[in-house]
């Protein structure tokens, strides 16, 4: 069974999580940054490209699972204790949901404050939701809730793989890393 | 007596030059506008306005309006338009608590179907529109008058500055009003 599996990801799946990476910087830096702003033009614009940016990481997150499922994610070292590899599964996963539960409210929340989500100006995304203030309040502190979460849960994901990589010294960082350097793998 | 009569007379015909005030339901009318900033089309409404209407489907020229909305009854979705709409660069709530409308003339166009012009004031700067608009008949005996037009923000000086650079915040806005005039007495 484990014959089958490979043992890297391939570029497929690490264009999608460096991409995710990028994005998902954008999108807290601007966030951060717009939602302290003064109302002004620029603001409004870094509110669209926050939300086109925030839209395209849902994008990307639903190509990255319907991709796994095709070529599926190189099995975790055997040596790794049971508690890792739990904690390892949980915060992948964390971070899927993550990845579509903070656009999903952001875009929840815009609908409910009457700004519809018009996709890079374009594509008008439905209102689910009716304008509504209380619920808008509500969604705008689950958006910044599920980021801080998102934050954390992100550090947390990152200090394990440089743990693996220093201190573990196995493969877990560099199978996500395109191969420029040469690793000299064993295997 | 001669003189009385003819007083009375021209004053009777006056009168009925001018069609009967009705009552307008405010609580079932609505004033909305919609204003496109990047792509994106943002709605809102005044709660609160004051209008004196008198309109005769069958003597349109005796139609008169006149109305006058409460800029600080703005409600655009969020406290954040709200209050962005009431700056001074906006609607300027303070300088301008008022926008009104004054009809100078209303004649028919087609079957239910007039035209309204006269003077809207928004921010202190009158500017002559033509407002076309739809009258039907409700059950109940009211009125609804219904119809929208389109001004240019800057007409009226609404969003100047910063707001005008490129073409962020569209500059045609849309406005839709309904009025529902209770019953003639
Ligand atoms: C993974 C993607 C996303 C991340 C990491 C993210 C992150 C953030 C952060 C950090 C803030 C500032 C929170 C605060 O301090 O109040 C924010 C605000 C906001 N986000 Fe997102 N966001 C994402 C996706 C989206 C999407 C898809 C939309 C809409 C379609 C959206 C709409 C908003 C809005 C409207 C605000 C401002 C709330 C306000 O101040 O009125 N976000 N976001």
């Amino acid at each position: 069974m484990s014959q089958s599996l490979p043992q890297r990801y391939g570029a497929v799946a690490q264009a999608g999580h460096w991409l995710t990476l990028l994005l998902v910087i954008g999108a807290f830096a601007l966030g951060w940054i717009m939602s302290d702003m003064k109302m002004s033009p620029t603001r409004l614009k870094l509110f669209s490209y926050h939300k086109w940016i925030g839209v395209t990481i849902f994008g990307i997150a639903v190509l990255r699972l319907l991709w796994r499922q095709w070529a599926k994610a190189p099995p975790l070292p055997p040596t790794m204790p049971a508690w890792e590899r739990i904690g390892a599964h949980l915060s992948h996963w964390g971070l899927y949901a993550l990845l579509f539960a903070i656009p999903l409210s952001g875009w929840l929340m815009s609908s409910a404050k009457g700004f519809q989500t018009v996709y890079l100006g374009m594509f008008p995304i439905p209102d689910l939701v009716g304008r509504d203030r209380e619920l808008g309040k509500l969604l705008q502190d689950v958006h910044e809730l599920l980021t801080t979460i998102l934050l954390f849960v992100v550090g947390l994901h990152a200090t394990a793989a440089l743990k693996h990589h220093f201190f573990n010294r196995d493969d877990v960082l560099t199978r996500m890393l395109p191969r420029w350097r040469k690793t000299g793998d064993a295997s | 007596m001669k003189l009385f009569t003819t007083a009375v007379l021209l004053s009777l015909a006056t009168l009925s030059a001018q069609a009967a005030p009705r009552t307008v339901d405010t609580a079932r009318s609505d004033i909305s506008f919609s204003v496109k900033q990047m792509g994106v089309a943002v709605d809102g409404r005044f709660k609160r306005f004051e209008a004196q209407v008198s309109f005769d489907a069958a003597k349109p020229e005796t139609s008169s309006a006149a109305l006058s909305v409460d800029i600080a009854s703005i409600d655009a979705g969020s406290d954040e338009a709200d209050s962005t709409a009431a700056e001074r660069a906006w609607l300027d709530k303070a300088g301008f608590p008022k926008a009104t409308f004054k009809s100078s003339s209303v004649r028919a166009t087609g079957p239910g179907k007039y035209e309204a012009k006269g003077l809207l004031t928004i921010k202190g700067k009158p500017r002559e529109i033509t407002v076309p608009f739809r009258a039907a008949d409700q059950a109940s005996g009211a009125t609804l008058l219904s119809g929208q037009f389109s001004i240019r923000r800057t007409d009226f000086g609404v969003g100047g500055g910063e707001w005008n650079e490129g073409d962020l915040v569209s500059n045609d806005v849309p406005v839709k009003f309904k009025l529902l005039l209770a019953p003639a007495k």
